[in-house]
């Protein structure tokens, strides 16, 4: 069966019909802008052809950080201490006791996109949700700037590391973003008649991004090597960026237990989670600050960031268009 | 053939068994047996307590494959049963090259899988590595609940004939230490060399094994193993860094229970010597160095940096180099990828590959600092010794002759009783040998060793940093790296060309100095 409209990230059911459909509106436009430029780009409402899932991965802990090679508690201090250093479509936010020992994490992967589009269709839902996400009652005129017409994503209600986190807030987390190097990757690239496949060489060559974040290169290898592959490409619906679970191997709980329990979906449905806590039960008498990982407490959040990972689902369906040469790197 | 079995106590020894009459699982403790022989179900069921033998040899189950092994796992446990949630990983020291470009014929990618099923937090129960699920050689680690550790079996031929190498704590005692499979895991850990971030040679997030490495007709390329595979930040994080540090729980759990007395030689060999290594790499691919990349450098080539972190000594900085000057030193020495078949001009996929300290040695270094078994200041005092090279310091290793081989019955005054030793054996060395110098930072007292060590790291990282301005600066890093991988080369990891670049250098021993330069070693 096509699909006949995108629905909202996270298959979340807050909004009104009329709501939905100006969201599908939006979100076809974006996906229809970037067909017309990218021949191998397309919108997958509507087609009724055979078409396969690809679930592309990474960690949500800042690549850059990483490969900067400073100590590792240098690059979670930094990640935990600035919402833009969090670059990998994924943002956290803490909240420590009064010893300053950590009681939850809570991670998000909701495009502003989202609430943006609430901001003109849904005005009451959309200080609803921020209510409820940051606990404070939000003014709206906290939310829009020139004159009513643009939203504010990165809202004192919603930037703080160590207080409310509502939705993604750095400059290149959100959809549009991710819609657009989906597209933009699916040009083919060569250096010297050589067909490029590695990631950080194919961003570099397409200006696809940052080499050093992990989603960039991870995102632009997977579609390129699907379109070198003889296919056009878009992304699943619902369109979003997508929390993959956390990996606690190796985390030690004070009284043994499963730390895989204190990680709890709070926004998205089962496979398309946009927002979930880490966080010890009260019961239970520990905190997270408590738990070590190879006999280190945990004191950042992006320790727990970089055992969680994020996703997006790209699609694909085979390509009836002649194949198209590769084009050299930009200039 | 015993003769000859007895005179090779390599893991190579297992390939020069002819296969078992029948099925069944044979015992070949290599330093305690001088053949392999059949077990007999009371010797299974007494000597062996992890699944693979409970579940399956107890129940006369001798699977032949992989496969068939995870099959008869699956068989024998009921629905949620945790030895039913596997985890598969790929690897290959030419798995970055498509068949297209190579003649599989010639060339051994080495492209394996890694297939864990079961475990907890504390990592899984069984590791399988295999090339292929329907053929050919199966090694598995399986964790025994009952003696603790892992027990290390393989495959002899085909038909379920299966032997039983030993069990992690052999790796740690006499007569079987550094034999057979302890030869490459020589603590009885499971081996991960490319543990960390980039993990070159593994199918991770930052770079694909894609199915170009198989021919259409290649059963893997359509196999579960392969479609499924999770990446290699899952195989360091959720596989083999809690299986490390699971079983180094158990060493020390031994010890301070006073179950077994503290080895101060075994000990102290984790932190002045290298019994095996890892390979660290830059983060940045190789061929992006061309378009402008700078390329960053592991911290932990130009000093043990997770063990100075684990004394709380201060960590380099982030060393880097203009992409330019890299792809220099790489035309400079001919740099080249082959396995004398095959052969492509570069380095491997991820930049500047490198020996460092393995983890194993820094979590046993981090349990016995937080235990109490040693203490910080002995820990600093003996990584300081000849600090600027973190791995193959012969100075450093030299130590371990001065450190007393009399078992310690707990750890109250080991440290100190150490350090008395390394001060005696320097009172009749002449000035330079280690032996004095460490007796010059241990005797900086509990006051003064960590700010004068500070003050020696930081003035050595700007000497490095200030090195790595020149092009002449850099290459002398090139030079040395090119030096450290000849000795990983003399190392039972060390099982394919490809694992490492080749250069135009000729081999030679080098080391690196205080002030940053990188010099032969002397004698």
């Amino acid at each position: 069966m096509s699909l006949t409209m995108f629905q909202p990230p996270g298959n979340l059911a807050e909004m009104s019909a009329d709501s939905r459909t100006s969201w599908d509106a939006r979100v076809r436009d974006l996906f229809d802008v970037s067909a017309q430029m990218f021949l191998s780009f397309y919108n997958p409402v509507g087609v009724d052809v055979e078409q396969r899932s690809h679930r592309i991965t990474w960690p949500a802990a800042p690549g850059r950080l990483l490969s900067t090679r400073m100590s590792a508690e240098q690059r979670w201090a930094i990640a935990d201490a600035d919402r833009n250093e969090q670059d990998e479509y994924c943002e956290w936010s803490l909240a420590r006791d009064n010893d300053g020992k950590i009681q939850r994490v809570t991670f998000t992967s909701e495009v502003p996109d989202y609430f943006d589009h609430l901001l003109h269709a849904d005005e009451a839902l959309l200080l609803e949700l921020y209510g409820q996400m940051s606990g404070r009652v939000v003014p709206i005129d906290a939310l829009r700037a020139h004159g009513g017409n643009v939203f504010v994503g990165a809202s004192e209600f919603n930037s703080s590391t160590d207080g409310p986190i509502v939705h993604l807030s750095q400059r290149n987390n959100n959809l549009r973003a991710a819609i657009t190097l989906t597209a933009e990757a699916t040009i083919l690239r060569e250096i010297d008649g050589q067909l490029l496949s590695h990631p950080q060489t194919l961003v570099l060559c397409g200006r696809l991004g940052d080499e050093r974040r992990h989603s960039d290169p991870q995102i632009g290898a997977a579609v390129n090597g699907l379109v070198a592959a003889g296919a056009d490409v878009s992304l699943a619906d619902p369109p979003g960026l997508y929390l993959d679970g956390i990996v606690t191997g190796g985390l030690e709980t004070p009284d043994g237990t499963d730390p895989q329990e204190f990680w709890h979906v709070e926004r998205g449905d089962a496979d398309h989670v946009v927002r979930a806590v880490f966080e010890v039960p009260g019961e239970l008498g520990y905190k997270v600050g408590d738990i070590t990982i190879a006999g280190r407490p945990i004191n950042f959040g992006a320790q727990l960031a970089e055992r969680v990972h994020v996703r997006v689902e790209a699609l694909s369906k085979k390509s009836f268009s002649a194949p198209m040469d590769p084009l050299p790197c930009v200039a | 053939m015993a003769d000859e079995l007895l005179a090779d106590e390599t893991c190579r020894v297992f390939s020069k068994l002819s296969q078992p009459q029948e099925p069944g699982v044979q015992r070949f403790i290599v330093g305690e047996d001088r053949s392999p022989r059949l077990m007999t179900t009371a010797e299974i069921a007494q000597d062996l307590s992890d699944p693979f033998a409970a579940l399956l040899l107890l129940n006369g189950v001798f699977p032949s494959t992989a496969q068939e092994l995870l099959d008869a796992l699956d068989a024998a446990t009921g629905e949620g049963d945790r030895l039913r949630e596997q985890r598969s990983f790929m690897l290959g020291e030419g798995s970055q090259l498509p068949v297209r470009e190579v003649d599989t014929d010639s060339t051994n990618r080495g492209l394996r899988f890694l297939i864990a099923r079961g475990g907890g937090n504390d990592g899984p129960d069984l590791i399988i590595s295999a090339s292929h699920p329907f053929e050919g050689l199966v090694e598995l680690m399986a964790w025994d609940m009952v003696h603790q550790g892992f027990n290390f079996y393989r495959t002899l031929g085909d038909g379920g004939r299966w032997v039983w190498a030993g069990n992690s704590r052999h790796a740690l005692q006499q007569p079987t230490r550094g034999k057979g499979p302890f030869e490459s895991h020589p603590s009885g850990n499971l081996i991960m060399k490319e543990l960390k971030f980039p993990w070159v040679h593994w199918h991770s997030f930052k770079v694909h094994i894609s199915a170009a490495v198989f021919e259409e007709a290649d059963v893997p390329r359509e196999h579960q193993w392969f479609l499924d595979k999770s990446g290699a930040e899952t195989c360091e994080t959720d596989v083999v860094m809690p299986s490390i540090v699971r079983w180094t729980n158990v060493r020390f759990e031994r010890v301070l229970s006073g179950a077994v007395t503290i080895d101060p030689v075994l000990l102290i060999e984790h932190v002045v010597t290298c019994p095996t290594v890892n390979l660290a790499s830059s983060g940045t691919e190789s061929a992006a160095a061309k378009l402008g990349s700078s390329i960053d450098l592991p911290p932990g080539f130009f000093v043990d940096a997770d063990a100075m972190e684990a004394v709380g000594l201060p960590e380099p900085p982030a060393f880097a180099v203009p992409g330019e000057m890299y792809a220099s030193s790489l035309e400079t020495f001919g740099f080249h990828m082959t396995d004398g078949s095959f052969s492509q001009p570069g380095d491997t996929h991820f930049a500047f590959v490198v020996p460092e300290r393995a983890f194993e040695d820094i979590e046993v270094l981090r349990q016995a600092i937080a235990r109490g078994v040693i203490s910080p200041r002995l820990a600093a005092a003996l990584l300081m010794v000849d600090f600027p090279n973190p791995v193959f310091s012969r100075k450093r290793a030299k130590l371990l002759a001065s450190v007393p081989s009399v078992p310690a019955s707990d750890p109250d005054g080991l440290s100190e009783a150490i350090a008395a030793s390394i001060l005696a054996a320097s009172e009749e060395s002449p000035d330079g040998t280690p032996e004095r110098d460490f007796a010059a930072r241990w005797n900086l007292g509990d006051d003064g060793w960590r700010e004068s060590f500070s003050l020696e790291l930081n003035d050595y990282y700007t000497a490095v940093e200030s090195r790595l301005g020149s092009q002449q600066g850099f290459n002398d890093f090139v030079r040395l790296a090119e030096s450290r991988r000849h000795h990983v080369r003399d190392l039972p990891i060390f099982e394919s060309r490809l694992l490492f670049p080749e250069t135009n250098l000729d081999r030679q021993d080098l080391v690196m100095s205080p002030n940053g330069t990188v010099t032969e070693a002397a004698g």
